[in-house]
């Protein structure tokens, strides 16, 4: 063996201890310690070492439970984003992460609005729970309503209006109303009151709020 | 989540955060699907800030494990809300360091309270002459009966 390859060699396990210590250094300074001509065969082998070990861990323990949650929340708000955009996925998650139930969102929106009414409250919880699962239209929701949902939840109205904006591709939906009694499949029950039973002004007024679009 | 060309999507992993911010402020005005993809890209950088802002600063102001984690859960889902305005918006280290630091410092239901300071100790001083004074009944003690 050369002096030279004497030399790679050394380096090369030298190189390799460090890495195993964690305390490498950049590999201009190992590729120095070798006459020019060996430049290359030190490279090559220590690029097939840093391959093999692959990519370095990401900075500030990214590997930790919060790290995880932080994406799974991501994932799942990004995974729910349909024809109200990613606002269902992230109210629900801001709620989670707050503490909030969702009779807490709604007797907040019920206080904004001055809903007193046994309906009224409950055609806002059906709505709230609708609206939370994706199950209505970013469009046709008013600005009063997404202002309020700003106020509950401590953010800019701008981000929660931008947020409802309809994915490129969304979800097909099921039954959609159009003003939350005309159109789609209705089933049965109380949840889809008929003409005749929408005096109440107080359901009517959430049914704009969150059917009515964005003037309503 | 829909498909994408995997080339395109290494494509919109390579770009720098510069170039990532730059297409989601264009995806996301012309309403291109590929905003998904670039909304993700860059929450994935921003969230390990996330991470280690709020947990720095949540050790600092006593929260504990469990209310850390939601910090960066509520964190994670108002850098997406900010991430869908059509607005350009700061680099993402800097957004995430922004929306961490005001998640971790919302009141906290279960928090402690801010410590205080203990009251200031009385000054007190001798009264020269007092002790005759109360003797010849000029002065009476302090009593609550007659103060």
């Amino acid at each position: 063996m050369s002096a030279a390859e004497e030399a790679v060699e050394q380096v090369f396990w030298q190189a390799l201890n460090d890495l195993k210590e964690g305390s490498e250094r950049p590999i201009e300074d190992y590729l120095r310690l070798v006459p020019r001509r060996q430049r290359e065969e030190l490279g090559v082998m220590l690029a097939d070492v840093l391959l093999a070990r692959g990519p370095a861990p990401a900075p500030g323990g990214a590997e930790s439970e919060g790290y995880r949650r932080a994406v799974a929340v991501v994932d799942e708000v990004l995974g729910k984003r349909g024809e109200a955009g990613i606002l269902p996925g992230a109210l629900r998650a801001m709620r989670n992460a707050r503490g909030i139930e969702p009779d807490g969102v709604v007797a907040r929106l019920a206080a904004d609005f001055g809903v007193e009414g046994e309906d009224g409250r409950r055609a806002l919880a059906r709505n709230y729970h609708r609206l939370e699962t994706g199950r209505l239209l970013g469009s046709k929701l008013s600005r009063r309503l997404l202002g309020s949902l700003a106020a509950v939840f401590e953010v800019d109205p701008a981000e929660v209006l931008a947020a409802a904006r309809p994915a490129a591709r969304p979800p097909s939906l099921e039954g959609m109303p159009a003003m939350g009694r005309g159109g789609g499949v209705r089933g049965p029950g109380p949840s889809h009151p008929t003409a005749s039973e929408l005096p109440d002004p107080e359901v009517e007024l959430v049914e704009r709020l969150f059917y009515g679009g964005p003037g309503a | 989540m829909p498909q994408f060309d995997p080339i395109e999507e290494r494509a919109i992993e390579m770009l720098d955060d510069h170039q990532l911010e730059a297409l989601r402020a264009k995806t996301v005005a012309a309403d291109d699907e590929r905003f998904e993809c670039v909304l993700w890209n860059l929450c994935l950088r921003g969230v390990a800030v996330i991470e280690r802002v709020c947990r720095a600063r949540g050790e600092a102001c006593g929260l504990s494990d469990q209310e850390i984690e939601l910090a960066i859960e509520d964190a994670a889902a108002r850098m997406l809300l900010r991430l869908s305005r059509v607005e350009p918006q700061p680099h993402v280290h800097a957004l995430a360091a922004e929306i961490a630091a005001a998640c971790v410092e919302r009141p906290w239901p279960m928090q402690r309270g801010a410590p205080r300071l203990a009251p200031d100790a009385p000054q007190l001083r001798l009264v020269s002459g007092l002790d005759e004074a109360i003797e010849s009944g000029k002065v009476r003690p302090n009593d609550w009966e007659n103060s």
